[in-house]
């Protein structure tokens, strides 16, 4: 997995509420979006990704190790992991803004991704984005936790009305805001070729998916795609902090030598 | 006197009685349903009385007017049908029981947060407005025991089963550790199709490391899978059935 990643506090904020943590040896990668303001905002979103990281860290150490809150049917195991971490996540910040009198508005958005065998799981809560690109198509893969998007869902209103909504801020769903979360995941497939995207909505409010895929479809490297993102999501007008992680998964045009070695190995197991 | 029930997904969005004038539907505000949604025509279609007979005439709509699944141009219609209208229901009933459920009404009233800080929409609010989203879901809810048991079927080729209920987010057909339907033999693709299940109970199958084929026709795109499909891939041949 090739990464790239770029954080940025954009044109009008005065802080970067974003935190990322990449755990390339787990195959995890995490993104936060703080709320709050000020220092409360960067706490929470360093807190949920330091969390997430230590507890999957902690599970691949011990693989008893419990899991937290109820098991989702329909996912397997890694992905519920990511849950149980995301959900101690939501408890340790919840925690903090108790201990800061409760009316602060402390909260954090989440977006985590992990890659295994054939599939990304992910899991997210709130307004930050999973995005895959695959055959120069975009993707979402992650519904907000909005307000908008409920509407949306709903039949309410249209993308187009929800775009220019006065109501875009406001989530429904967040860590730190009570003491349980329910945490949304899901599973894709992995193909050789495939972009993974996660983003904080700086990036999104300010460039649409035409021209997030025309800047993955035009970066050689995933570090270059990720720097290209924020520099357009700023040229854009930069109203808020911007986080790109992009997640490459072998070029198919790469690493001829390492499929003669893939088929090298599969010849060996023809179980 | 029969109804027209405008829904979207599981929610009500709106019921119209169909009296002696007759109902239009359509993109534009002075329809009788408006579906406000670029895949709606302005004037899409109309239901009207004659003889005695409820009848849906579309009138030409590019995306088209589709009752109980079939694209139609001018029909009866029986309580009971549905009438697919771009990602619309609308169900045509004679009860007068369904029950209106709006959520404009919450929509309007959290209040504007201030200049551009992400918040959580305020407790009560939240709570009301899941309320709302909880009843409209409930009343949405079909009949219990008819619980769907989407299925494949293995009709030819090498598997580790002969059949495979379908009950996760992502269904593998391949040789990958994680595949649920695990391919036997050399040279099978670690992941040959995948199968995606989605929020609405749907199941969508798409390409992976080969392009599959349902009923024949080449998969390159995700597309949606009906009971009775037959998938080819990799030298295998499955039946995807939906059992009551």
């Amino acid at each position: 997995m090739e990464v790239g990643v770029r954080s940025d506090t954009g044109r009008v904020r005065e802080n970067n509420e974003d935190s990322f943590r990449l755990a390339p040896e787990l195959n995890l990668f995490v993104l936060s979006d703080g709320m709050g303001g000020l220092e409360s905002g960067e706490r929470a979103s360093r807190l949920a990704t330091e969390t997430i990281v230590a507890h999957c860290r902690d599970a691949q150490a011990d693989a008893t190790l419990a899991v937290f809150g109820k098991h989702i049917e329909g996912v397997n195991d890694v992905s519920n992991r990511l849950a149980s971490a995301i959900r101690l996540a939501n408890q340790e910040i919840f925690q903090a803004a108790q201990d800061l009198g409760g009316k602060g508005g402390m909260g954090a958005t989440i977006v985590a991704a992990r890659f295994l065998e054939d599939r990304a799981c992910i899991a997210h809560v709130g307004d930050s984005r999973a995005y895959l690109f695959r055959d120069e198509q975009l993707n979402q893969l992650t519904e907000d936790h909005s307000f908008v998007a409920e509407q949306v869902r709903r039949g309410i209103i249209t993308l187009e009305q929800a775009g220019r909504s006065r109501m875009q801020n406001v989530l429904t769903r967040a860590l730190g805001v009570e003491q349980n979360v329910d945490v949304e995941v899901t599973e894709e497939l992995l193909r050789e070729g495939d972009t993974y995207l996660l983003c904080s909505d700086g990036l999104f409010r300010e460039l649409s998916e035409p021209q997030i895929a025309g800047v993955l479809l035009e970066a050689t490297g995933a570090q270059e795609a990720a720097d290209s993102l924020v520099e357009h999501a700023n040229h854009a007008g930069g109203g808020d902090n911007i986080t790109a992680i992009v997640l490459r998964y072998a070029p198919k045009t790469a690493g001829a030598m390492s499929k003669i070695g893939r088929w090298f190995k599969a010849s060996e197991d023809p179980s | 006197m029969s109804k027209l029930v405008l829904k979207f997904e599981s929610s009500i969005l709106k019921e119209v009685a169909v009296g002696q004038q007759e109902v239009s539907i359509g993109r534009s505000p002075d329809n009788g349903i408006v579906i406000d949604n670029p895949a709606i025509s302005s004037y899409h279609a109309r239901v009207f009385h004659e003889d005695g007979r409820l009848m849906l005439q579309d009138f030409g709509s590019l995306n088209g007017t589709f009752v109980n699944g079939q694209r139609v141009k001018m029909v009866t219609l029986k309580p009971g049908d549905s009438v697919g209208i771009g990602k619309h229901t609308i169900v045509v009933t004679d009860s007068v029981e369904v029950r209106a459920h709006s959520l404009d009404n919450v929509a309007a009233k959290p209040a504007v947060p201030k200049i551009n800080e992400t918040v959580m929409l305020d407790t009560k609010d939240r709570r009301e407005f899941l309320r709302q989203v909880a009843a409209v879901g409930e009343s949405a809810q079909p009949a219990p025991g008819r619980m769907k048991l989407p299925t494949l079927v293995v009709l030819n080729g090498s598997t580790d089963r002969k059949e495979y209920t379908l009950t996760d987010k992502l269904t593998v057909v391949g040789k990958s550790a994680m595949a649920t339907v695990k391919l036997k033999g050399w040279f099978k693709p670690k992941a040959a199709a995948q199968i995606n299940r989605r929020e609405d109970d749907s199941y969508y199958i798409g390409p992976a490391d080969k392009v599959p084929s349902v009923n024949g026709t080449p998969i390159t795109h995700p597309t949606k899978l009906a009971s009775g499909d037959v998938i080819e891939v990799a030298g295998v041949e499955l039946e995807f059935v939906v059992r009551d």
